[in-house]
């Protein structure tokens, strides 16, 4: 077990690495922003899931409240940069730093919640941090931060038309997300959680390290998230409290892992890969009609997978993975 | 560095860097890109502005009797005749899917001019991505006053905004004290998004400026499930005119909670939005008698003008409603931007935004009371008067300013 | 703010908390049953209230009369419903928990798909009804009457429900299955028939309060939106799976709302609610009558 255990991780790691050097070179062949556009996304919610998947696939606390960190994390970074003129870079990390200290100070309460509950809490948390944003008027409230865009330049992350440095940045979000993943599978904390999903009554026996584990998973994702919304905040260059903590993201970060298999390694990309360009595409070319047929089939689909593969998608692709990752 | 300034520069230049979009200058059609919310909470607004950019479409491709720029002949003259091709997209009011949907629209559609959005925030982003392409952009409703003091070039506001429609609504104010008419306290109201905090932004100052007592500002979440706790408080505060800034299904609650709670205030003055809605009035009308609204039509105007009438009639087939505040405001917008890109002879962004920048419309070629259509050096058009419409049996007409009004405001409402 | 401000507040709170309690106790129905979160509930909700509009606009039929065509129609609904996803959502083998958020997730969104599709995206209002802008007052204090039939109606229907599930056999095959569904199998009882009925009786009640609504709301293919979340909290709030608790959450929900709106910014009502339930289980984990 040990041997092909190590080497199924040896052979995940090749496969990455493999992935991400293909992925890298492919915008040199695809010029098209509208399609750079897509695969930008991708990447980012893909990363995004892949952070969500930690605390809520892993560790099995389903939060769909992570727009509030992806949220703070935009607005720290608009913030310093229109307020104090500090540079984006530094506003990525100061919002990481604040979204997992918040995470924390939430998980502290709310790792007691079960089920139901828990998810409920954090959806209000994250419905409530939208409402104070709205009402913010130093934040901009509901009139948001327009982040102005002088030029080219890589120190404060901004480019008028090139969609190429946001796509190396996406991706490189996307690998440190799953390298964190791949890394945390064989690590204490990892065998913990595994341990605790296979057998509640263990939670008891482990007790406080469980615990101070899942705060450590909350920080993690939550940093990680915060990252992904200063990206989007520096890509779309301007953030409002509905477009950047609204109950949509939350869905959007978890929809990607549930649909490729959640607390898998490879699902919330997967998903993210289906996902994203479906919901563009759609919108895109169907949703011109303005009768609603977008949704009626980007909604019938997550109907579709979600009960015919309850397990991810992930498991059509190599049906061995599957004893991992239950 | 600024790269809007060095855009100025470069202007001339730009034209050439730009070939492969100005080939297409010579085909039959002209393709504009329009960008609505036509699926989620506001796809009312989409469906019925495809509707009005497809009446102005039709208007600028067959041949009409109408006074209106490019009515008369088929298609543009200066582009040797070609036909405007609409392709419309859907943000579902989310400034990342607007962003992303012009930058398609301008590169896989080739769009040589964008036009849109209903929601400010979404303008925000698109008119930043037509900014970097050198594309102009339209803004046919958006009425937010932050839109065009960010130094945008290719930014362009034929119809008024808040501060505009708010200055129209006090100089009222102020005529009717004029008249003896006792007016000294505001309630306002007003939803949390970009529009109603703009709204209410540009009424404070000018309460402020012109010595009206705000007795009550409720800033309420838009979409609520109920309005009960706030129609309290305004009726508590008991002011002599209430000033909604509302959509529709809001603006809907609004009055029919004032009902219930036995609140019936002096005077409504309405900042549009909910209430120039058909579907406001058919829920509620019957509590409305009276309710004042700013507008920047008027229906009323076909009297003066019969063109008015006739393409009130064109609109109505197609979407069952007669023009109302929007429709019209984006019917209005398809129309300055062809008459630009036939006055530029052609689909450069650069040789566009050259004509838009010399447009210079007089008021009676169009369908609004305006006095004419000229953009400062903002983008903004600051002679689109607004003007205040009355509800009054069952249709609005309009009460000032005096030049336009056809009737005399009755107040208090009834 | 005058005592008068106060005790009006209050009982527009208990108004709509008791509104909210009928919105909400479907939804407690259908997880006390089978454990399930319904997470299209709101657009159930939106369903409800657009065969009232319809069955208004095209027979005249008051929402008063229809309110039991409603229920009707809703409950067939609910029961396909059961029967065409839910059914095979509880069979999953892996991740129950997270294939039923999100196939009743994706439900919602093709059903508001559907209404934007088939009654377009206008708003939509039952005009001139019977009891629409009918409003009483006492001492003052102003009572709307469809609100107040609509509490009337949540107390009925809460009472009834009460009933029903302690005195009837169906009550008492629900409580079983609810218990432990292995066993009533073996005692003959057809576990999905069972369920399917269920939830054709909690989305029955959302028809009800459905009906009530659309006397003083507007109508539009994403109205539900507005209403599914302060179910969910309701719900919460009161204990999963409890049917009593879902009364008692709706009030307190109604009330804290109102009280909220007199202390701060109304645009920040919600913040209220959303605390009173962080509150709650925080020190209750399973909320105030669920079970332990």
């Amino acid at each position: 077990m040990d041997t092909s255990f190590a080497g199924r991780r040896r052979r995940d790691l090749v496969v990455a690495f493999c992935l991400a050097a293909i992925a890298a070179v492919v915008p040199l062949f695809v010029k098209d922003v509208y399609v750079q556009n897509i695969m930008v996304l991708t990447l980012m919610y893909g990363a995004l899931s892949q952070s969500w998947n930690i605390l809520s696939g892993y560790c099995g606390q389903i939060s769909l409240g992570h727009a509030l960190y992806f949220g703070i994390g935009a607005y720290t970074t608009a913030l310093l940069f229109t307020k104090f003129g500090v540079l984006p870079w530094f506003g990525m990390l100061g919002g990481g730093i604040i979204s997992a200290i918040i995470a924390m100070a939430l998980g502290y309460p709310c790792f007691r919640l079960r089920g139901h509950y828990f998810v409920i809490a954090t959806i209000v948390i994250a419905e409530i941090g939208l409402l104070l944003f709205h009402n913010w008027d130093w934040a901009g409230a509901a009139l948001g931060i327009d982040i102005p865009v002088r030029g080219d330049s890589w120190l404060k992350f901004q480019f008028t038309r090139s969609k190429l440095p946001y796509f190396y940045f996406a991706l490189a979000l996307a690998c440190v997300a799953w390298f964190v993943t791949w890394w945390l599978e064989d690590s204490k904390w990892g065998y913990w959680w595994r341990a605790v999903k296979d057998n509640p009554d263990a939670a008891e026996s482990l007790g406080v390290v469980v615990f101070n584990s899942k705060m450590g998973a909350a920080a993690v994702s939550a940093f990680l998230v915060a990252v992904g919304g200063s990206f989007y905040a520096q890509f779309v260059s301007y953030i409002d409290p509905e477009s950047v903590m609204g109950f949509q993201f939350s869905l959007l970060m978890a929809l990607p892992a549930v649909l490729g298999g959640i607390g898998t390694l490879w699902g919330p990309l997967l998903g993210a890969i289906i996902l994203i360009p479906l919901t563009e595409l759609t919108r895109s070319f169907i949703g011109g009609s303005g009768r609603g047929v977008d949704l009626i089939v980007y909604g019938g689909l997550i109907i579709a997978i979600s009960l015919a593969r309850p397990q991810g998608l992930v498991g059509l692709f190599s049906p061995k993975r599957k004893e991992v990752a239950r | 560095m600024n790269i809007t300034r060095r855009n100025v520069l470069l202007g001339a230049t730009a034209a050439a860097a730009f070939a492969p979009l100005t080939s297409r200058a010579q085909t039959a059609e002209v393709v504009i890109g329009v960008i609505y919310p036509l699926s989620g909470a506001s796809a009312q607004i989409g469906v019925d502005a495809q509707k009005a950019f497809e009446t102005a479409a039709d208007l600028i491709n067959k041949n009409y009797d109408f006074g209106l720029p490019l009515a008369k002949g088929e298609g543009l003259p200066g582009l040797g005749g070609a036909k405007i091709r609409l392709v419309f997209a859907d943000h579902q009011a989310d400034p990342q899917k607007g962003r992303a949907e012009a930058e398609r629209l301008i590169t896989q559609e080739k769009v040589c001019a964008v036009i849109g959005t209903y929601q400010s925030s979404v303008a925000v982003t698109v008119s930043q991505i037509c900014e970097r392409y050198q594309i102009p952009f339209l803004s046919a409703d958006n009425s937010s006053p932050s839109l065009h003091r960010r130094g945008l070039k290719f930014y362009f506001r034929a119809a008024p905004h808040d501060e505009m429609f708010s200055t129209a609504m006090f100089d009222f104010f102020d005529a009717m004290k004029k008249k003896g008419t006792k007016i000294e306290t505001l309630a306002l109201f007003h939803e949390d998004t970009i529009f109603g905090t703009d709204s209410s932004n540009a009424q404070l100052k000018l309460a402020k400026e012109r010595g009206y007592k705000v007795v009550s500002d409720i800033k309420y979440r838009a979409n609520s499930p109920s309005l009960t706790a706030e129609v309290q408080q305004l009726k508590a505060a008991n002011a002599d005119v209430l000033m909604p800034s509302s959509y529709t299904t809001d603006g809907i609650l609004l009055v029919k909670t004032m009902a219930e709670l036995g609140y019936k205030p002096n005077a409504i003055v309405a900042q549009d939005a909910g209430f120039s809605e058909k579907a406001l009035y058919d829920a509620v009308g019957d509590k409305l008698e009276g309710v004042i609204s700013r507008g920047s039509f008027s229906l009323d105007l076909a009297a003066k003008r019969p063109m008015v009438g006739k393409i009130n009639d064109m609109f109505k087939e197609r979407s069952g409603k007669d023009f109302n505040d929007y429709s019209s405001r984006q019917f209005m917008g398809l129309i300055v931007m062809a008459d630009a890109i036939n006055r530029a002879k052609s689909t450069d962004g650069d040789k566009i935004r050259e004509a838009l920048v010399a447009t210079d419309m007089p008021g009676d070629v169009t369908i609004m009371p305006w006095k004419r259509v000229k953009f400062d050096e903002t983008g903004q058009n600051n002679d689109a008067d607004p003007v205040l419409l009355q509800y009054v049996g069952g249709k609005f007409v309009t009460i000032f300013p005096t030049q336009a009004a056809v009737a005399e405001a009755s107040w208090p409402m009834k | 703010m005058t005592a008068e401000t106060i005790i009006q507040s209050l009982a527009s709170g208990l108004l709509m908390g008791l509104l909210y309690g009928l919105i909400a106790v479907g939804l407690a129905l259908i997880f006390g049953l089978m454990d399930v979160v319904n997470f299209a509930h709101g657009e159930f909700l939106m369903i409800a209230m657009y065969v009232t509009f319809f069955l208004f606009a095209f027979f005249a039929i008051d929402p008063l009369l229809s309110a039991p065509l409603v229920a009707a129609a809703l409950f067939v609904f609910g029961a396909v419903v059961y029967l065409l996803i839910v059914r095979f959502a509880v069979r999953a083998k892996a991740n129950a928990g997270m294939v039923q958020i999100f196939s009743t997730f994706g439900l919602a969104i093709v059903m508001r798909g559907l209404a934007q599709y088939f009654f377009t995206p206008d708003y939509r209002s039952v005009t001139n009804s019977w009891l629409g802008g009918k409003t009483v007052s006492v001492a003052g204090i102003f009572l709307p009457v469809p609100q107040l039939v609509g509490a009337l109606l949540a107390i009925a229907a809460f009472g009834a429900l009460y009933l029903f599930i302690n005195r009837t056999d169906f009550g008492r095959a629900l409580e079983a299955t609810r218990e432990d569904a292995g066993a009533v199998a073996l005692v003959g009882i057809d576990k999905n028939k069972v369920f399917a009925l269920g939830w054709g009786l909690g989305a029955a009640l959302v028809g009800l309060s459905g009906a009530v609504m659309a006397i003083f709301f507007y109508i539009y293919p994403d109205v539900g939106a507005s209403f599914a979340l302060i179910a969910y909290v309701t719900v919460a709030l009161g204990g999963f799976g409890s049917v009593f608790g879902a009364f008692a959450g709706g009030i307190l929900v109604g009330l804290v709302e109102a009280t909220t709106a007199l202390i701060l910014p109304p645009s920040l009502k919600s913040v209220g609610i959303y605390a009173v339930y962080l509150l709650v289980v925080f020190i209750r984990p399973r909320g105030l009558f669920g079970s332990m």
